[in-house]
C-alpha cells in the first residue's frame, strides 16, 4: 500500500475546526496536502529512484507516415553503457498489442512495420542515466519509405488512402441520434439558421510530464509499477494485457502526489509496458522513464477533441427554438483512446440549459496521421457547448433579438426539473433562468455605471482607440458523476441493446477500505489516484461527520491496481458524490462492527451498545470502548472487526427516471451542476487580441463538501477555458508535422492571461446525491471557452465577425476583421 | 542519476554553496543545474517540467537572484551559491511565504508551488510593499495550469502583508 504522505501536526490540529453546525462538510478545511508539497517533501513520480535504477529513453520518429525498412541497433549496442536496445519487433516476439479504443487497429508499445505519427516511438534504450540514453537514441538508424500523410479530417473521410490499411476505411465509426420529429420542427419553423464551427485540438498539459519506474520480480514473475497513471484500478489492464499477465501479478502504484492529469494521464501504459518488458529482460534491474516536455507535446498520447462542425437551428421569429440538428467530425489521429465516449459524452448535455425537444446528433469518428486522442476535463463536452451557443447566437442575430433575451426565453425552468433531455439523461435541480438573471442584475449593477468596465462613457472612449468591449451571458451545464458501462457502445450489437433490460447494466462504483490502527487512528484506503484534487481532505472531512471523529483522528491513503477491485475513481467530476455515498456506507459497516465488537467483549446483547461520538457505549452504565480499546480487543478475538469495507453502486442506481438511459447505453450523469458566465471582453481590432477584463461567474454545484476546494477548481478550470478559447493549438502543417512541440508554441495561460475572476455561488443540493453534492471537476473547461466566444462575439457585432474558430487567436480575429472592412 | 561513471565522460569538479552547505561534485559539463540538485544534492523540492525555460517550476535563487534551473549547467554555479526551498526555513516550520500559500489554497497538485514560492520570495526581497501589478509582473514567468492565478496572487499580497516588517 502506498504512503499517505500525510502531512504534519501542525496541518492536523489545523484541520480540526468544525462549521457552526458541528459538521466538518461544508467548511473551507485547509487541505491536508499542502504541507508536504510547501516544503518540496512530496515524492511525485519523478522523485522515485531505486538504487541501480537503469533509465530508458525513446527513439521517436519524425515522419508522420512512414514503412519502416530496417532498424540498426548495432551502433547504440557496441556502447560501453549501453545496457538495452529494443525494437517494436522485439516487443511483438514475446509480447501482445496494446489494447485501442476501437476494434480493427493494432497498436504495439513501439512501432513494428509502419509509422503513424510524428512522435510515435520506434525504439528504446535503457542505459545508467538518462543523458546517455539519448546519446543512445542518436546511434540507432531507422530507414523508412515515406508517404504523404492523411492530414486533414475532412478529406481524409473519402478513404482515396487510409491511415490503417487492415481497416480500410478512415470513418471507423458513426453514429447519427434522432430524438423527436426533427424533420417537422425544421420544416414548420420560420427561420433556419445554419453555419460551420471549428474547435483547435488542444489538451490538459499538466505541469508533470507522465513517468513510471517498473521492477521486475524475477522470484515471483511479476511486476512492481510506480507510475502517475490516472484511474490505475481500472485501466491497468492497458498495462498488464500487453505484458500478457494477470491483473494480481501487475500492480500500479501511484504516488500521493501527482502534478496535474486532467484526463491526460489515463492513457500513458505505452510508457508503463515498456519499462516493466526493459526490468524484465534486465532480470528485475528497476527502470525509470520521465517524459521529456517535448515527447508529451508531440507524442505524449495526450491530445484531446479536434472537431469540425456543422450545427442548424430550427426557430420561429418569436425566438422559439423548435429543433436543433448537430454534425461534426472528430479527427481522433492514429490510434483513438477513448473515441466513442468522447464524442458520445455530449448527449449528456445535449441542448445544454436550453429546452429543445427535437434534436438530431450526428458524429464521424475520423483517423489520421496525428498523435493519438485521450481524455481531457471535460470529455467532449467543451466543444459542443461551444458549437451550440454559437449557433444560439446566429439565432439572435436572425432574429433580431437580444442574445440574452433569447436564450432567457428558452433556457429550462425551475419548474421543469428534474428535467429528462431528448437523450435520456436527467437534469436534477436548478434555477438556471434565475441564476442568468441574478448575473445580469450583478454585471449591469456594477460595471454598465459610472467607473465600471462598460460605462457607457468608457466604451464609446475605448472604441475610439480601436478597443471593443463587450460582455456575453450564457448558462451552462456541467454533467457529472458516471457510472456505468454506456461506455463500451460502440462495441454492442444495436439488437442486442434493444433487448436490454436494467438488470443488465453493469455498473462502476467507488470502493473504500479501512482499519482501526493500534491508537484509534482509522486507516482508509482509496481505490483510486489524486492528482491535485484534495482526496484526502474531502474524505477526512466526510468521516469525521459520520463517524463523529476529529479530521486528525483520520488517515488516508491508497490502495494499489493488485489489491483494488476493478474501480472507476477519480474521473467524470465523479469523486465529491462518489466518496459520499462511500464514506457514509463504510462508516455504517464500521459502526456496526464496532457494536458487534463490543457486545461480544461485554457479553450483552447488540441493543444494549452503540456507537456515537467515537466510542461504543453500553447502556445503562457508564462504560464505553474507544476505537483503541476496540483495536487491542479486536486483536484477542481475531474477527477483524475493527476493520470494513464498503462499495457505493452509484447515485443514479435507484432513480427510475435514468432507467432508459442506463438500459440504452446513453451517457449517464445523474448531477447538473450549472453555472452563468459574463466575461468582459476587449478586443483591439488593431491586433485582433482578446483581453478579458474580468470573468463573472455565477456557479453552483449543489452542496459544497468543501467550498474553498469548490472554487479552487473552478477558477483552475476557468483558467484551463481561457487558454482554450485564446491560445493553446496542437495545429500540424500540410506535412504532419507539429507545429506546437514547445511551451514556447503550445502557450498555456500565464498570470497576465487571467483576470480578476468574481466569483458567486449559490447551493442547490441534488437530490439524487447522499450528500446533496455534484460533480464539479470539469466545470470551468466545459463552461469557460462557450462564454468566452459568446462575449467576443459581443463585442465585434459592430463589425459583424463572429467567433467561429477555437481558439480565437489574434490572427484569426484579425484576418475576419480584415474581411468585414472590405 | 548514479555518480560514478563507467566510461570516460569529462567531468570538471565543483563547489557549490547549496542552502548554506558547501557541496563538492564530480559533474559533467552537460549537467543542468536543474538535475544537479534533484540528483546529486537530493533536493526534491527543484520540479523539471519544461526543460526549457518557460514554466518555471525549477526555479532556485543563484546568488540572490532568481534563475530557471533547468536553463543553467551544474558547472556555472562552481564558487556560487544556490539557495531552493528546502532552505528557506526551518526543518518543520514554514516560510510566511509558504503559510500564504496554504491559508489562500495557492496550490492544487503543488508541481509548479517551489518555483512560485522562490519567485515571490525574490521578489518581496526586493519590493516588499508591491502593488498588484507588480505582482503580476512578477509572476509571470511562472506557470500554473491548475489554480489559475488568483489564489497565488492573493497568497503574494498576503505574505507581503505577514512579513513587513521583517
Amino acid at each position: 500500500m502506498s504512503q499517505t504522505g500525510e502531512a504534519g501536526t501542525e496541518a492536523e490540529a489545523e484541520a480540526d475546526v468544525e462549521t457552526d453546525d458541528g459538521t466538518f462538510v461544508g467548511t473551507g478545511l485547509n487541505r491536508v496536502e499542502d504541507h508536504r508539497i510547501l516544503t518540496g517533501e512530496a515524492e511525485y513520480i519523478h522523485d522515485i529512484t531505486p538504487e541501480g535504477c537503469l533509465h530508458m529513453a525513446l527513439l521517436r520518429t519524425t515522419h508522420a507516415r512512414a514503412d519502416i525498412v530496417e532498424v540498426d541497433t548495432s551502433g547504440a549496442e557496441a556502447h560501453p553503457e549501453c545496457e538495452l536496445v529494443l525494437t517494436g519487433e522485439d516487443v511483438a516476439a514475446e509480447y501482445n498489442p496494446m489494447p485501442s479504443g476501437l476494434s480493427g487497429i493494432e497498436e504495439w508499445a513501439l512501432a513494428r512495420d509502419s509509422v503513424k505519427f510524428v512522435g510515435e516511438p520506434v525504439a528504446m534504450v535503457a542505459a545508467p542515466d538518462r543523458y546517455v540514453a539519448e546519446d543512445l537514441l542518436d546511434m540507432i538508424d531507422v530507414a523508412y519509405d515515406t508517404q504523404d500523410p492523411i492530414v486533414d479530417p475532412v478529406d481524409a473521410r473519402r478513404d482515396d488512402e487510409v491511415v490503417h490499411e487492415g481497416l480500410g476505411t478512415n470513418v471507423p465509426d458513426e453514429e447519427e441520434f434522432v430524438f423527436g420529429d426533427v424533420d417537422a420542427a425544421f420544416r414548420e419553423a420560420d427561420t433556419v439558421v445554419e453555419n460551420q464551427y471549428s474547435w483547435g485540438r488542444i489538451s490538459g498539459v499538466p505541469l508533470e510530464t507522465a513517468g513510471v519506474v517498473a521492477e521486475y520480480d524475477t522470484e515471483r514473475d511479476r511486476f512492481d509499477i510506480d507510475c502517475n497513471i490516472q484511474l490505475h484500478t481500472l485501466v491497468d489492464d492497458t498495462v498488464y494485457e500487453p505484458l500478457g499477465y494477470d491483473p494480481g501479478d501487475v500492480s500500479l502504484s501511484v504516488p500521493p502526489d501527482v502534478g496535474g492529469s486532467f484526463g491526460t494521464k489515463i492513457a500513458i501504459h505505452r510508457y508503463c509496458v515498456l519499462a516493466a518488458i526493459a526490468s524484465k529482460k534486465l532480470d528485475g534491474t528497476p527502470v525509470k522513464f520521465v517524459e521529456d516536455r517535448i515527447e508529451n507535446l508531440q507524442g505524449g498520447d495526450m491530445h484531446s477533441s479536434d472537431r469540425e462542425y456543422l450545427v442548424r437551428l430550427a426557430c420561429d421569429d418569436d425566438g422559439t427554438i423548435r429543433g436543433l440538428d448537430v454534425n461534426f467530425v472528430d479527427d481522433f489521429g492514429a490510434y483513438p483512446r477513448y473515441p466513442v465516449n468522447q464524442t458520445l459524452k455530449p448527449l449528456a448535455v445535449l441542448t445544454n440549459a436550453y429546452d429543445i425537444e427535437h434534436v438530431r446528433y450526428n458524429y464521424e469518428l475520423v483517423l489520421t496521421n496525428k498523435t493519438a486522442q485521450t481524455a481531457y476535463r471535460g470529455f467532449g463536452v467543451p466543444p459542443h457547448l461551444y458549437a451550440l451557443e454559437m449557433a444560439i447566437d446566429e439565432a439572435a442575430r436572425e432574429a433580431g433579438i437580444d442574445p440574452y433575451e433569447l436564450r432567457q426565453s428558452n433556457l429550462i425552468g425551475p419548474d421543469q426539473v428534474p428535467y429528462t433531455l431528448p437523450s435520456n439523461n436527467v437534469y436534477d435541480s436548478g434555477d438556471y433562468p434565475g441564476a442568468l438573471a441574478e448575473l445580469k442584475d450583478t454585471v449591469e449593477r456594477e460595471e454598465r455605471t459610472e467607473g465600471g468596465l462598460l460605462d457607457p462613457e468608457v466604451v464609446t472612449q475605448q472604441r475610439e482607440e480601436g478597443k471593443y468591449r463587450g460582455v456575453g451571458y450564457s448558462v451552462h451545464i456541467e454533467p457529472g458523476v458516471s457510472g456505468s458501462d454506456w461506455t463500451d457502445r460502440q462495441r454492442t450489437d444495436r439488437e442486442t441493446l434493444a433487448e436490454r433490460s436494467r438488470e443488465d447494466v453493469a455498473e462502476l462504483p467507488e470502493y473504500l477500505q479501512g482499519s482501526v490502527d493500534e491508537d484509534g487512528t482509522v486507516v482508509v484506503y482509496l481505490a483510486t489516484d489524486t492528482s491535485g484534487q484534495g482526496h484526502q481532505t474531502i474524505l477526512k472531512q466526510l468521516l469525521a461527520d459520520e463517524l463523529d471523529l476529529l479530521p486528525s483522528d483520520i488517515e488516508v491513503s491508497y490502495l494499489d491496481s493488485a489489491e483494488a477491485p476493478t474501480e472507476y475513481g477519480t474521473a467524470a467530476s465523479r469523486m465529491a458524490v462518489m466518496l459520499s455515498g462511500a464514506a457514509q456506507g463504510l462508516a455504517g459497516e464500521f459502526a456496526d462492527n464496532f457494536e458487534r465488537l463490543a457486545a461480544a467483549h461485554w457479553d450483552v446483547d447488540r441493543t444494549d451498545v452503540s456507537y456515537r461520538d467515537g466510542a461504543v457505549h453500553r447502556a445503562n452504565s457508564d462504560e464505553t470502548l474507544s476505537l483503541a480499546d476496540l483495536a487491542a480487543i479486536d486483536e484477542d478475538y481475531q474477527e477483524s472487526l475493527t476493520a470494513a469495507e464498503y462499495a457505493y453502486d452509484h447515485p443514479a442506481s435507484d432513480v427510475e427516471a435514468f432507467d432508459e438511459a442506463f438500459t440504452q447505453k446513453y451517457p449517464v450523469y445523474p448531477t447538473a451542476a450549472f453555472a452563468a458566465n459574463a466575461p468582459i471582453v476587449e478586443v483591439d481590432i488593431e491586433t485582433g487580441a482578446v483581453e478579458i477584463l474580468k470573468f463573472y461567474s455565477l456557479r453552483d454545484c449543489g452542496t459544497q463538501l468543501n467550498p474553498t476546494i469548490v472554487e479552487g477548481q473552478a477558477m483552475g478550470g476557468l483558467a484551463q477555458g481561457i487558454g482554450a478559447a485564446l491560445l493553446e493549438e496542437f495545429s500540424y502543417d500540410d506535412s504532419g508535422q507539429p507545429q506546437a512541440i514547445t511551451l514556447f508554441d503550445y502557450l498555456l495561460p500565464s498570470v497576465t492571461n487571467v483576470p480578476e475572476m468574481e466569483l458567486l455561488h449559490t447551493e442547490t443540493p441534488s437530490p439524487f446525491t447522499p450528500t446533496g453534492a455534484k460533480g464539479t471537476g470539469e466545470g470551468g473547461m466545459i463552461d469557460g471557452p462557450a462564454s468566452i466566444a459568446v462575449a467576443i462575439n459581443r463585442a465585434l457585432e459592430p463589425f459583424d465577425v463572429v467567433v467561429d474558430e477555437i481558439p480565437a487567436t489574434p490572427h484569426r480575429l484579425r484576418r475576419k476583421l480584415r474581411d468585414a472592412d472590405e | 542519476m548514479s555518480t560514478d561513471t563507467t566510461t570516460d565522460r569529462p567531468t570538471r569538479e565543483i563547489s557549490v554553496t547549496v542552502n548554506g552547505e558547501e557541496v563538492t561534485a564530480e559533474v559533467e559539463p552537460r549537467l543542468k543545474l536543474s538535475d544537479f540538485l534533484r540528483n546529486y544534492v537530493d533536493l526534491g523540492s527543484v520540479r523539471v517540467g519544461c526543460e526549457h525555460g518557460v514554466c518555471g517550476a525549477c526555479t532556485v535563487s543563484v546568488d540572490g537572484d532568481i534563475a530557471k534551473s533547468c536553463l543553467m549547467y551544474a558547472v556555472q554555479l562552481d564558487g556560487k551559491e544556490v539557495t531552493t526551498v528546502e532552505g528557506i526555513s526551518e526543518a518543520g516550520s514554514l516560510h510566511p511565504i509558504q503559510e500564504a500559500f496554504h491559508e489562500e489554497h495557492a496550490l492544487q497538485c503543488g508541481f509548479c508551488t517551489s518555483g512560485f514560492i522562490m519567485s515571490a520570495r525574490e521578489f518581496l526581497a526586493e519590493n516588499p510593499d508591491p502593488t498588484r501589478a507588480e505582482i503580476k509582473a512578477a509572476l509571470a514567468d511562472n506557470i500554473c495550469r491548475c489554480t489559475g492565478y488568483q489564489n497565488i496572487f492573493d497568497a503574494v499580497e498576503r505574505a507581503a502583508d505577514n512579513m513587513e516588517g521583517d
